[in-house]
Formats: structure tokens, C-alpha cells, sequence
């Protein structure tokens, strides 16, 4: 028993439920047997990876889907030792360098350049490259994307790179030159819902399409999260009853919250305890731009005409801060600091205009 | 003053007349040299003298001249400055029309004289200039109201007003030695002098052999000096004041004296009427008791006698009441002017060094002089009738400390600087404590508190019986004025304190006296008589130090004319008891003093060309600073030290008692065979232990960091050492044995720590074990780790700071032993700026006394704020100081404010942005909009802080640092400067960073396990799939318990996570402290899962490795073909590794059963004990 989410995951390009003219294109492209680098980007939920198995599995066929979990240790030129893991097939291999974390150029130097430098031995049977996936390559350092540049041109001919990314502004442009780069757009609220309606007729289930639409609304068209949603919604209640509500992570919940602390009152205790949500977000692991993200929407739905456009400002400063800073909640707690100066002397003042 | 009084005898008889003037001459150029000090010493001495006049002489007429001097204590004082002003230019027509030439040359001969005999009481004279504070003056004025100053106060009055010619008449009245001229010159400071030396002569014999030899001598210095002052100020202002001084102190005054014995009687009541009773008792006693004083009044007859009482007298002869007083007085007069006369020259000349000084002041230390005590009736009402009656007692008032929390939200001074801040007398605040309460109008608190301090007085926080004055600014808390005028303690407004400074005469520190008075012990032993024989000594000392301290000839004149006259017996009856009066203080005043540092007579030669550190090194234990007590370190060393081969001697310690011994019980360490002495550096712990070693005669060797002691070099060595023969033990045939005075001192222990010296602790502690000798250890930080195993092995001796007046003391008695003239509030400033590290003071003390021997309080405070020992601030302190406002930081610069930042650059900003939120910023005031801009533009600078942090840290752009500081702590603390309600809070960054890398590790290995099914990062699983992953896992177990185990597992196994996962997934989605809902399931539920679970293989297509702690499941194993993976192979595993499974299956029913007993045990629902229950499988 799978979620639904992973037991409905299509496997070909001829699956897809949606872009199929994507899917069809990168077909085509496999098909005549050899392809460029791909940079696959598009934000998440949006299917990138069921794209890309999809795409392997066209080019090497279901061996494809025999994976393997392996666990390598590399050692890096300062003797340090480092682990990570690989998910591979007899075809391909799956890395995330970003796991090393700051060593992983290592990884890029060492262990992309071991596998791309092997030729595979049975070439007639098997395509004469491997692929080497890269997942989250928005994370990488930049002295990774540098010592990725060389490697992606000189074994072209036993490899081919597939990166998987979320945006592409934190990639190098000689890295996103040297690519065929397919965005991913997230699907629209009609294909969630399509797909939601087609996954619970095959579960036998029968979805109103008012709660289609609303769970893809709340999923912010996300349609991972929108399958999950949809079968929680399914153990919650099941006839589903067209305004239902929809189960939310708790961390949304919790985030929901500390923006409405922050609207109902300002002052240097309720920052304190916002500053102690924030942490306990953070320390749960939610990324500070999503965190901010959600502040900032939450927020902006409490906020007069006037304001709002001030906010959205602030909360672009703040999050570009939050990018070039290292302690996140430096910047968010600045970021709610400003909006409880601002929102208060904004009530004040619209207080004060209406008494005179 | 001594010498004058003795030129008055001498007066009396013209031969001596001659040298006296001398003698004054060269007290006049001491004045010269110490002026305002010598003028406080005479007035000091005037006030003593006048309380022992008291005693023996009228005090009506003291009353009345006090309460003449309070009322008019202005005027007074004017009145004096006049007459010293008149008296000058009478002086100098007398000079130049009577005595020129003969003031020169006696003085020369006099000073030698006056030298020899002087050194003695110089001595002891030095230290009271020093002190010369303001109160004294006032002493020393109601000193002079009775006997010479009121003569002189008055006299000048009289001169100035209608005494000029009565003086005229009265000079050939005494035809002793009174020429017509001098009747003008002597005015009233001729007078003064004489007058107030012939009483403090009696005094001084009277109370002489009792105690306060020297300072009355001193006391005529001073006042002479001040005179001289005065006669400068006078100058300028005289006339003015005069007319003043004179309508209205003048015509009460005189209407007094006129009326002495009745008017004081009707006016000050019953005390009065008693007074001239005894007035004239003590007049007579004191003809008798004091005539060695008098003997210049003697010649005059018993008028004479009555006259130093009746001093006051004069004003009555201007009233033209008493003519044959006036006549006694003008013979006093007269001599004084001879005196004068020489001085008068000297007086000028020193006057404009006094002048700006006292110009301000003038006025007021005049009226001291007067008698009245200035500080009591400027400052308060109150004052002049207690300090009347108790002068002494009101220098010894204590000061209030104000509220400093009110303080911090109060505004600042409103006019900062707008007034002038007087030139006290030396020292003149000291054995003051004051209170300050309330914003002073035109100081900053610090201000007011460093010139207090450096006037010798102390600031104190609270209210107490202690505190002298209350300086009341404005806001000042109610409590601490409701506790003051409880205490009686003394309201000062900021006037008054500037006006106590101005106008309180100056003290000489105790700790100079005491310096003094050791140094005078250690001379006077070596020649047993002090008179004749130890002058030439004291001569000899005296020029070199004299230089730098010439108030101490005032007393030499006393001993020349002593000489000069009959009085010499007297006087040499005196020392004696000045003797004992040093003896005294030594006991009284600080056994420190003279047991501190420096007991070693090496100040002479052999010291050149050592460092003062060495040069004054103590000789003995009992010279040690701090460590006299009978608890002390020293002393449990070195009982300790004594006690050892009875304890050990026998080869059976008795560690166990020693233990005891170590927690509670007697502490004399006796079953530690070594001791541990630990303390800040510059305390003595190296010395001490010498000296005890010395003290027992024991033999040390020494090994300090410079030694290499390795474990296997101190083996060698130290062993080798220890257990041998001495060799002069050998020769003598004493000892076959290990010499049993032997001690290994290990110094610096703590620098033990190398590479070169490692395994030393332990080797030291073997060495411990097996010693036969008593070793002693010492290191600074006790608590060091590597120390600590060490200290469980010794006994334990912590060496504290001394306290600063223990170091003080025994710096005064450096200094005096160099010749270095330092104010002790500037020594203050010293020790404390050096931390109580008295090797480092004496270092300072050394080094700035080498461009100039005087060290004036400004330049020691400068230079110590320079040597300030840099200390090292906890991250809390500076997170405090950084937002305080307030004095603490008013008068820090942007680089101190950054200095803050350094003192730990990696944890201030996390302090920092921690805790700007409990500060309440004073810029805010009550307005909560404010409050959150400045909230808002803090945490942006601090979000700028971070920025730059990652640079630095991303760059390694460390000179990036300053920038930080200035964001990270500068802007935020001047933003919200302001009060923090509570203690810093340790960051809690730091701890939130730590969990959240370990819920990132959870989640990273979570996505792991699942990626196979979920093709997602681990941020995705973060975010979407955990929450719906738990509920999936959770809602078969809440609706169908036990039976909703089966599908649980499945899931599980669907996304190949383990038991494990579980867990952390249950771990990860906690929020906000809430249960996770797992704990909330019944334990049976959560058993049953666990033994479904447990029932079953699973295969994970991953290693289990990396999860267990194991180095285990290695390379082979780990890989298993995901879902192909078989089943016998597992089961081979499994048999073959046996206990080793886990690592890779979970498995086997037996097991399985037992764990899930062992589960229901642990079930408390805590991950880990499930996790250690499968562990064990």
C-alpha cells in the first residue's frame, strides 16, 4: 500500500498527464539516440523527476527502474572522508551532491568523474552513454558548478548530465550554456484537478469537483501535494462532501499562526514569541524563503491597499538578505520587526485620521 | 609654626629673635615649596591643638569664636585674608624698613636648625600636608579662635581696622621685642602665627607625649602657609572683604571678645558660664600645663597666659575693652611680625603659586582658619554647631549613593560644566563618605564620584551610619533622604560639595602617616634618642626628600627653638612622645602598612640597581601582603609545611583523613603531601612560598616553566633530587637518610601543557604518591582541567587579592622609602587599575616615578586608565554593556563601543540579537511606536551584521571585522540604549542551530530511505510528505488499534522505511511542544506494531550502516538488489552474523517475541529505548 501519489506515478513520456507536447518533444529528442545535457527546472511539485525516470526509461528501457541505494565514501585531497549516497541503476546514476554539503565539489570532482570516465563495456547492447543525474543543483557551491563545467565537455561522449533544479538563477551560466534547458512549469488547476478526478476513479472513488479545486488551490497547484492532499481528504471523510476541509501540514498551520500573531499585536513581547516560532519553524527545517513566503502572503492578506505594496517591498529586501546572509533568522526577525513599526504606525496614524 | 612660636619666645628674648625668623623663614620656603599643603598641616594642627585647647583652655571662647566663624565664616575668612593682605604690606615695610637683612640671614641658620629638628616631625608633618584637607582647616581655625589664629584673625582685624594703632601703642607696650614697625607688619598673620603657635606648643606638649605632636607642629606651618596664601588672595580681593570681614565678623566678633567671659557665658548658655570658669582654670592650668608653649606668653606674664584664650581678646582691644590684652597680644604680635617679617618675603613669593589656586577658595579656607569650620556652616546649618562642637568628628561623615535605576531614566545634567570645579586642599574629603543621590545640575555622576575620590573621599552606593554627606541633585530618591535624615547624615547640595572641597582643609593619608611612621621606626631604632642625635640624620634624609616634601621642616623649627630656648627640655620630652605616637599609629593604623612588601632595609644602596619589585621583595612571612591573618595562605603553608614529616614520617599517611580533611573538618591539609597554591599572578604565591621554606629552614629546589618537565625529565630529575643527600649532611654525619628539609616547589604548574612537557601532571602526581618530601605546586587558574586532577592530590591554598588598602599601604611606604610624593587616591587608581596585582603596581609605581618623583592625582589616574589591565569580559558583560546607558558608557568612544564586539567576536552579535529585545531603550521613552522603530532599525542592523558575517566567514575577509562590530554591536546598543529588566540570556541560536541540523540529518536520511519510491528531495519530503506520511501511518493504528498494525507495517515497507523511521518521523513532526500522536496511541496498540513489525524480514534496498553505529554491514553486504533481493541469502546473513542482524534485517518470531516484552517495558513511547530495544536483538 503506496500513497497515492507514488502508486499513480506515470512511468513513460506516453503517461504524462500533462505538457504532453513537452513530453513529446522529449521523446522525439531520445529517440534518435543521443541528447545534449538537460537542465531540467521548474518548481517543485511539478513533476521534473517523474519526467526525468520517465525520459531514462525511454531511452534505456525498464532496467531503468532497477534501483539501487548505494552508500559511497569518498575521500577528499585533505584526507577528510565523505559519504553519500547514490541511487543508481545499471544505467544511470542519482546524486545529490548537495548532501556533502560544503565538500561537494569533492564529490563532483571525484565521483562524476570516475563514473563519466568508464566507458560501458556492452555498447552495443546499451546506449553508449551513461546518465548521470544530478539532483538539486540550485544547492551546489559554486566551486562545484566551476569544477562541473570541464567535466560536462570532456566525457560527452560517455555521459550525459542531467540536472534537476528548482530555478535556474542560482546556476552558472556556463553550466546553463552547456545544457538543453526544459522548464517544467507547474500544471495548471484543471490538470490537477484532471489528474485527481482520473486518480480517484481509479480508486474507485468519486471526487466533487468542487473539492478537486479547492485541493488544488490549497495545493498551490502543487500536484504532489495536492495527491496527498486528496487522500487525506479520503481518510479524513470519505464520501467527500464538496466543502470539506482540507487537512494542511502542520507546518502551514503553524506558520498560518505566527503571521496572525504578528497582525494582532506589536509589540517587543510579541516579537519575542514570534521570534520563537520562527525558530521552531526553522528548526523543523522549512526553508527561510518559504517560511518568508508564507509570512508575507499571510501577511499581505491583512494588510490595507496602501500598505501592501510596502510590505511586498520590505519582504523583497528582506528575502534577498536572507540569500546573502547566513543566519535566517536575523533576517526574518527584521523582516517582522519592520512590518510591526510599519502596521503599527500605520494603525495609529488611520486611527488618528479618523478622530479628526 | 614651631619656629615662629619659639621666635616669639625668642622674641621675648631678643637673641632668639633672630634665629626664629630664620626658622620661620625656612618654613616659609617649605611653604613655598608646599604651600597649600603645609597651610592644611597647620591648620590640621591648629584644629588638634584647639581640641586639646578645649580640654584645657576656655571653650566659651572657642564656642564663641566657632559660631562667630560659622555665622560670619566668610567674612572671617575675608577678614583673615585682609590681614594677611594688610599684613604683607606691612610685612614688607617692616622688611624693608626693620629687619631685611637680618630675615635673610636668620633664615639660614634657622633652616639648618630648624631641618635637624624638623626631620623628625617633617616626617611625620609630610604625610599630614598631604592630608591637608578643608575639614582640618576648620580645626584649626576654631584651634586658632582659642589660642594664635584667633589672635591672628583678630589681630588682623584689629591691625586693619582700629588695631593699627592700638597695635602701634601696644608694640611699645611690649618692649620685649616688638618695634614699632612690626605692630604693622605682624597685623593679624603675625599674630595668627604666634598666637596659634604658642598654643599649639602647649598643646603639643600637653598632648605631645599623648599624640599629636607633629601635626599641631604642622598645623603652624600650614597655617603660616596659608597665611601666605591668603595674603596673596587678600591682595587682590583683601579690601573688599575686609570692609565686609570687618563690619560684620569684626563687630560681633570683637563685641565677643569684649565681652568674653560674659557674653560667651550669656550666649552660649551653660556652657558658656562653665567656659570662662574654666577659661580662666585653663588659663592658669594652662600657664602651667602649656606654659612650654607659652613661653612666650610667660615673659609676658599671666596676662600673657590668659591672652592665647583671649586671642579673641583682640577684637575686644579694637573695641578698646581690654587694653592690657590688646598689649599682651600686640607683644605676641610683635614677635610674630619678626617672624613674619623674614616670612613675609617668602609668602609673597609663594603667593601666586597659591593664589590661583586659592583665589576661588580663599575666602573659604580663610574662615577655616578663623576657627569656625567652613564646611559645616557653608554647606548646612546643621553642621556649624555639631562641627563646633565635634570639628574632628565632621570630616569623618560619610556620603549617600543614589538609586541607579531611577537614575538611568532620569535626563542627564542640565548644565554640564557650568560651574567651576574648586581646587581642594589635598586629601581634604578624606574618612568621607558620601552618598549621591539625584542628576547633579552641572556634573555627570562619574565626574562628581572622581572628584570626590581623588580629594580622598569615598563614594559610596547606600544610605549607611557611615555615610558622611548626602549629595542631593535633582530626582533624588526620596528612600535614600527619608535614610539620611534618619542617619543625620548631612544634605549637600552640588554648591555645597564644590564648597566643602573649596574650603576643607587638607589631611595627610593615613597611609602616608603610616608610611612615615615606619620609616621613622626603622630610624629611630638605629639611634635610640631622637633629639640631637637622630636630627643630623634626619637631615640627611631630609634634603633628599625634601626637595619633593617640604612641609616636613616645620617641625624642625620647633626643635631649634626649643634649643634656642629653655623649652628645649620640653620639646625633647616631646619626641618621645611623638615616639610613641607613631608606635601608635603603626598599631593603630595598618598592620599592613608595616608589614607589607618591603620590610627590607635595601631603599639604601644595594637596591640601585634592582628592579623595586626585587628591591622591596618581603624578607620575611610576615611582611607578605595580605597574608598576615592566621588563616591565611602563608600561614596554613606554612603550618602545614611544619607539620608534614609528622604526618608522613611514618610511611602510613592518612589519605583517607586528609580527604576528610579537604571537605569539612579542620583544613590543616596535614594528610596532603603536597600544596597547591593557585591565584591571579602578582599576589605572592611564589614569595610566600620561599619565605615559608625559609622560615622552616627548609631547602627548596625550584622548577618553573623555564624547566623542562616532561614525565620523563621530571622522573630523572626531580626524583633523583629528591630522594638524595644533601651533601652537607653528609660531611656533618648527620643524616644517612634522605635530608628531611627538603621541599620541591613547582611553580607555574599550569604552563604545563605542552608538547614538551606532557604527561608532566601525571608523572607530578605519581610523584606525589611516592614523595618523602613535601612539594609544593603553584598556578594561577585552579580550575583548569589539567589542574584539577592534580589539586584532588594537594592542599588546597587559594591565594585571594589582597585588599586595596593592604597594597596602598605598603605602596605609601615604597614611595616614601623612594622619595616619590603620590597623592593615595592617585595610588588608588593605581592598584585598581593594575587589578590588585601588586607586582604590577610596584612596576607602575617604578616606572612613572621616574620622570617625576610628585605624582599629582591626575597624571596617576591618566597614566593607570593607560596601564589598565585589559580584562577580559564574559559574553554577558559585554551583552549588558552594550546596551547600558548611563555614566558606564556616556564617555565611551566608538572604539571602546567596538571593543566590546572583540571581546568575543563569535558569540557578541548572537548577545547581542538575543537579548535587544529585552531592552527597554531610553530613546523610546514610554512610546511604544518608537519602541518598535528603533526595534525594527536594530534588528536591520543586525540583519547588516549578518551580512557582513557571512562574508567574513564565506571570504575570509576577517578585516571585515570592525564592520561587523559596528553593526552587529555598536548600532544596535546605541539604537536601544537603554535598561535591560533582566540578566543577558545565553543566545539561543546556538541551541536552535544544533537541533535544527539534527532534524536535518532525520529528514536527509528519511528522504533517503524513501527516494527509491518517492523520486523526492529531501526538502519536498520535508514539506509535503511527511505530515500525510504520518497520518497514513498513524490512522490504521488509532481506528483499528491492534489490527490496523498490519497495514501500518505495510506501509512501511511500501516506502522502505524501518522501525527506526518511525521515530524520527514522529520526532520531526512535533510543533510547538505539543505530543506527537504517536505517544498518544495505547501501548498496547503500539506494541502490537511493533511486534507485526517485528514479526516479518524486511528488506530495505539500502545499507543499514549508516543508521547503526556499526562499522558493521560494510561494503558486500550493503547491497542488495532492492525488491529482488532474496530471502536466503538474508536468512544466511542472519545465521552467520547472529547478533550482527540488525544491521541489516529485522527478524525471527523468538526474538521478536522477547523484544516486544522488552518493548512493553520501554514503551513510554521514547524512540530511543524502542531503538536500543532493537538494538539488542
Amino acid at each position: 500500500m503506496s500513497l497515492w501519489l507514488d502508486k499513480y506515478r506515470p512511468t513513460s513520456l506516453g503517461k504524462l498527464d500533462y505538457h504532453k507536447e513537452q513530453a513529446t518533444q522529449l521523446k522525439n529528442l531520445v529517440q534518435c539516440g543521443d541528447f545534449p545535457h538537460l537542465l531540467v527546472y521548474g518548481p517543485s511539485g511539478a513533476g521534473k523527476k517523474t519526467r526525468i525516470m520517465c525520459l531514462l526509461r525511454e531511452l534505456y528501457g525498464a532496467g531503468v527502474e532497477k534501483l539501487r541505494i548505494e552508500h559511497q565514501t569518498i575521500v577528499a585531497p585533505s584526507k577528510k572522508k565523505i559519504e553519500i549516497n547514490t541511487i543508481a541503476s545499471n544505467y544511470h546514476l542519482e546524486v545529490n551532491p548537495s548532501d556533502a554539503g560544503n565538500q561537494d565539489r569533492v564529490v563532483i570532482q571525484e565521483l562524476i568523474k570516475t563514473v563519466a570516465q568508464s566507458q560501458q563495456i556492452q555498447s552495443s547492447t546499451q546506449r553508449e552513454f551513461k546518465v548521470v543525474l544530478l539532483t538539486e543543483v540550485d544547492r551546489l557551491t559554486k566551486d562545484a558548478q566551476h569544477a562541473l563545467r570541464r567535466t560536462m565537455e570532456k566525457y560527452m561522449g560517455t555521459c550525459r548530465l542531467i540536472l534537476c533544479s528548482t530555478s535556474t538563477s542560482k546556476v552558472i551560466g556556463p553550466i546553463r550554456s552547456r545544457c538543453l534547458a526544459i522548464r517544467v512549469p507547474l500544471p495548471s488547476t484543471e490538470e490537477v484537478c484532471n489528474v485527481l478526478t482520473s486518480v480517484c476513479k481509479k480508486e474507485g472513488l468519486l471526487l466533487p469537483p468542487e473539492l478537486a479545486k479547492q485541493i488544488s488551490e490549497k495545493s498551490g497547484r502543487n500536484l504532489r501535494k495536492a495527491l496527498l492532499m486528496c487522500e487525506a481528504c479520503r481518510v479524513q471523510q470519505y464520501p467527500f462532501s464538496a466543502d470539506q476541509d482540507v487537512p494542511v501540514t502542520d507546518w502551514e498551520v503553524y506558520l498560518r499562526e505566527t503571521a496572525n500573531a504578528i497582525v494582532s499585536q506589536q509589540s517587543p513581547q510579541r516579537l519575542l514569541e514570534v521570534r520563537a516560532r520562527l525558530y521552531e519553524l526553522l528548526t523543523h527545517c522549512i526553508p527561510p524563503d518559504v517560511i518568508m513566503k508564507g509570512l508575507v502572503t499571510e501577511l499581505l492578506s491583512n494588510c490595507d491597499g496602501q500598505l501592501k505594496t510596502e510590505v511586498a517591498h520590505m519582504a523583497a529586501y528582506y528575502e534577498h538578505r536572507l540569500q546573502l546572509g547566513s543566519k535566517a533568522i536575523y533576517h526574518l526577525e527584521a523582516f517582522t520587526a519592520k512590518f510591526m513599526a510599519i502596521y503599527k504606525k500605520f494603525m495609529e496614524d488611520g486611527l488618528d485620521a479618523m478622530m479628526f | 609654626m614651631d619656629i615662629r612660636r619659639f621666635f616669639q619666645p625668642t622674641s621675648a628674648k631678643p637673641a632668639v629673635q633672630k634665629p626664629a625668623p630664620n626658622g620661620n623663614i625656612k618654613t616659609q620656603d617649605k611653604k613655598k615649596k608646599t604651600n597649600p599643603l603645609s597651610s592644611e598641616e597647620d591648620v590640621k594642627k591648629k584644629k588638634k591643638e584647639t581640641a586639646k585647647v578645649k580640654s584645657s583652655k576656655p571653650d566659651e571662647k572657642r564656642k564663641d569664636s566657632d559660631k562667630k566663624r560659622k555665622k560670619h565664616a566668610v567674612i572671617e575668612s575675608d577678614s583673615e585674608d585682609e590681614e594677611v593682605a594688610r599684613k604683607s604690606p606691612k610685612e614688607k615695610q617692616k622688611m624693608s624698613k626693620t629687619e631685611p637683612p637680618p630675615k635673610k640671614d636668620p633664615v639660614q641658620y634657622v633652616s639648618e636648625t630648624d631641618s635637624d629638628s624638623d626631620n623628625f616631625q617633617s616626617l611625620k608633618k609630610t604625610s599630614k600636608p598631604k592630608q591637608n584637607g578643608t575639614a582640618k582647616p576648620t580645626k584649626s581655625e576654631a584651634a586658632s579662635a582659642r589660642p594664635g589664629a584667633k589672635e591672628g584673625v583678630k589681630s588682623p582685624v584689629q591691625s586693619s581696622s582700629s588695631s593699627w594703632g592700638k597695635t602701634a601703642g601696644k608694640s611699645p607696650v611690649t618692649p620685649k621685642s616688638a618695634p614699632p614697625p612690626q605692630p604693622k607688619q605682624t597685623p593679624t598673620s603675625v599674630l595668627d602665627y604666634f598666637g596659634s603657635e604658642a598654643v599649639q606648643r602647649s598643646d603639643k606638649k600637653l598632648v605631645a607625649s599623648t599624640k599629636r605632636k607633629a601635626p599641631t607642629q604642622d598645623t603652624d606651618d600650614l597655617i603660616s602657609d596659608e597665611q601666605i596664601a591668603r595674603e596673596l588672595q587678600m591682595d587682590e580681593d583683601m579690601e573688599l572683604e575686609k570692609q565686609v570681614h570687618e563690619d560684620e565678623e569684626f563687630a560681633r566678633t570683637l563685641a565677643m571678645l569684649d565681652k568674653e567671659p560674659q557674653a560667651k557665658k550669656a550666649r552660649k548658655g551653660s556652657e558658656e558660664k562653665p567656659a570662662p570658669t574654666t577659661f580662666k582654670k585653663s588659663s592658669t592650668s594652662a600657664g602651667s600645663t602649656s606654659s612650654p608653649s607659652k613661653t612666650n606668653l610667660r615673659g609676658s606674664m599671666s596676662e600673657d597666659v590668659i591672652s592665647p584664650s583671649p586671642k579673641r581678646n583682640p577684637v575686644p582691644v579694637k573695641t578698646s575693652s581690654k587694653l592690657a590684652m590688646m598689649k599682651k597680644r600686640e607683644e605676641e604680635r610683635d614677635e610674630w611680625p619678626k617672624a613674619k617679617t623674614a616670612i613675609s618675603p617668602t609668602k609673597i613669593k609663594i603667593s601666586p603659586k597659591k593664589e590661583p589656586i586659592a583665589s576661588s577658595s580663599s575666602p573659604r579656607k580663610f574662615t577655616p582658619k578663623t576657627g569656625t569650620t567652613p564646611t559645616a556652616v557653608k554647606t548646612s546649618p546643621k553642621k556649624p554647631e555639631s562641627t563646633s562642637t565635634s570639628p574632628d568628628d565632621g570630616e569623618k561623615k560619610k556620603v549617600n549613593a543614589s538609586a541607579y535605576r531611577n537614575f538611568l531614566n532620569r535626563d542627564g545634567p542640565r548644565a554640564l560644566g557650568s560651574k567651576e570645579i574648586p581646587q581642594g586642599a589635598e586629601n581634604c574629603l578624606e574618612g568621607c563618605v558620601f552618598v549621591v543621590t539625584g542628576v547633579l545640575e552641572s556634573m555627570e555622576r562619574d565626574d562628581v564620584k572622581s572628584l570626590i575620590e581623588r580629594y580622598g573621599g569615598k563614594v559610596t552606593g547606600n544610605i549607611s551610619k557611615k555615610t558622611t554627606y548626602l549629595v542631593q541633585g535633582r530626582d533624588s530618591g526620596v528612600s535614600k533622604l527619608e535614610k539620611a535624615e534618619s542617619l543625620g547624615t548631612k544634605i549637600l547640595d552640588e554648591d555645597g560639595l564644590l564648597e566643602l572641597i573649596r574650603t576643607k582643609p587638607g589631611k595627610i593619608s593615613k597611609y602616608e602617616i603610616a608610611a612615615e611612621a615606619e620609616n621613622k621606626a626603622s630610624k629611630t631604632r638605629t639611634p635610640p634618642s631622637r633629639t640631637s642625635k637622630s636630627t643630623p640624620k634626619a637631615q640627611k634624609i631630609s634634603p633628599s626628600k625634601g626637595n619633593s616634601r617640604s612641609p616636613h621642616t616645620p617641625s624642625p623649627s620647633k626643635t631649634g627653638l626649643a634649643q634656642g630656648h629653655g623649652t628645649r627640655i620640653r620639646e625633647r620630652g616631646t619626641p618621645p612622645g611623638r615616639g610613641s605616637g607613631h608606635t601608635a599609629r603603626r598599631e593603630l593604623g595598618l598592620s599592613s602598612s608595616s608589614a607589607p612588601g618591603p620590610s627590607s632595609p635595601s631603599p639604601t644602596g644595594d637596591g640601585a640597581s634592582l628592579l623595586w619589585v626585587d628591591k622591596y621583595r618581603p624578607l620575611s612571612l610576615k611582611t607578605v601582603i595580605g597574608q598576615q591573618g592566621d588563616q591565611s595562605c602563608a600561614n596554613k603553608l606554612l603550618r602545614w609545611l611544619q607539620n608534614w614529616h609528622k604526618h608522613h614520617s611514618g610511611g602510613a599517611p592518612k589519605p583517607p583523613a586528609a580527604r576528610f580533611g579537604k571537605f569539612g573538618g579542620k583544613d590543616d591539609g596535614s594528610g596532603f603531601k603536597a600544596a597547591l597554591l593557585s591565584g591571579p599572578p602578582g599576589v605572592g604565591k611564589t614569595t610566600t612560598a620561599a619565605l615559608v621554606c625559609e622560615e622552616l629552614s627548609f631547602s627548596y629546589v625550584e622548577m618553573n616553566a623555564s624547566c623542562t618537565r616532561s614525565k620523563k625529565n621530571l622522573k630523572e630529575v626531580v626524583a633523583e633530587s629528591l630522594n638524595n643527600t644533601s651533601i652537607e649532611n653528609f660531611y656533618k654525619g648527620t643524616s644517612q637518610t634522605v635530608s628531611t628539609k627538603h621541599v620541591l616547589i613547582m611553580d607555574e604548574v599550569d604552563g604545563m601543557a605542552g608538547n614538551e612537557d606532557r604527561g608532566g601532571i601525571q608523572e607530578m602526581i605519581g610523584l606525589i604518591k611516592s614523595s618523602k618530601i613535601p612539594i609544593i605546586f603553584m598556578c594561577n587558574d585552579r580550575n583548569h582541567q589539567k589542574i584539577r586532577s592534580l589539586a584532588n592530590y594537594c592542599f588546597d591554598l587559594r591565594f585571594q587579592r589582597p585588599r586595596v588598602e593592604q597594597i596602598k599601604g605598603a605602596m605609601m611606604s615604597i614611595a616614601f622609602k623612594e622619595g616619590i610624593k603620590i597623592p593615595p587616591p592617585a595610588l588608588n587608581e593605581m592598584i585598581l587599575a593594575a587589578n590588585q596585582d601588586v607586582r604590577q603596581v610596584i612596576h607602575n609605581l617604578s616606572m612613572w616615578s621616574a620622570r617625576d618623583k610628585v605624582m599629582t592625582y591626575d597624571q596617576c589616574k591618566s597614566d593607570a586608565a593607560r596601564a589598565r589591565k585589559d580584562m577580559k569580559m564574559g559574553p554577558f558583560d559585554v551583552c549588558r554593556k552594550v546596551f547600558s546607558s548611563g555614566e558606564e558608557t556616556a564617555h565611551m568612544s566608538l572604539i571602546d563601543k567596538s571593543d566590546l564586539f572583540f571581546h568575543d567576536y563569535s558569540l557578541a552579535p548572537l548577545f547581542v540579537q538575543e537579548n535587544y529585545l529585552h531592552v527597554r531603550p531610553k530613546a523610546a521613552g514610554s512610546d511604544l511606536k518608537s519602541h518598535l522603530v528603533l526595534l525594527s532599525k536594530t534588528a536591520d542592523s543586525i540583519s547588516d551584521g549578518d551580512l557582513v558575517d557571512r562574508r567574513i566567514r564565506s571570504g575570509q575577509n576577517w578585516s571585515l571585522l570592525p564592520t561587523q562590530a559596528i553593526y552587529a554591536s555598536v548600532l544596535p546598543g546605541e539604537l536601544m540604549r537603554g535598561y535591560m529588566g533582566q540578566f543577558p540570556t545565553f543566545p539561543s541560536w546556538l541551541g536552535k542551530y544544533s537541533s535544527t541540523s539534527k532534524h536535518s540529518r532525520i529528514v536527509q536520511e528519511l528522504a533517503s530511505h524513501m527516494s527509491l519510491k518517492t523520486m523526492s528531495s529531501r526538502q519536498a519530503v520535508n514539506l509535503d510528505y511527511l505530515y500525510y506520511l504520518r497520518q497514513a501511518l498513524l490512522s490504521p493504528l488509532q481506528r483499528h488499534g491492534s489490527e490496523g498494525a498490519g497495514e501500518a507495517v505495510k506501509l512501511l515497507d511500501d516506502y522502505q522505511l524501518i522501525k527506526e523511521d518511525v521515530d524520527s518521523i514522529m520526532e520531526i513532526s512535533v510543533w510547538g511542544g505539543q505530543p506527537d500522536p504517536y505517544s498518544k496511541l495505547d501501548s498496547k496498540v503500539k506494541a502490537a506494531f511493533t511486534r507485526t513489525y517485528n514479526k516479518e524480514v524486511h528488506m530495505t534496498p539500502y545499507s543499514l550502516q549508516v543508521v547503526k553505529k556499526g562499522r558493521r554491514g560494510g561494503g558486500g553486504e550493503s547491497e542488495f538488489g532492492g525488491e529482488d533481493a532474496e530471502n536466503e541469502v538474508q536468512e544466511s546473513e542472519d545465521e552467520g552474523e547472529g547478533l550482527k542482524t540488525d544491521a541489516m534485517i529485522k527478524q525471527k518470531k523468538a526474538k521478536a517475541t522477547k523484544e516486544s516484552k522488552k518493548e512493553k517495558k520501554e514503551d513510554s513511547g521514547k524512540g530511543k529505548g524502542k531503538g536500543k530495544g532493537k538494538g539488542k536483538k
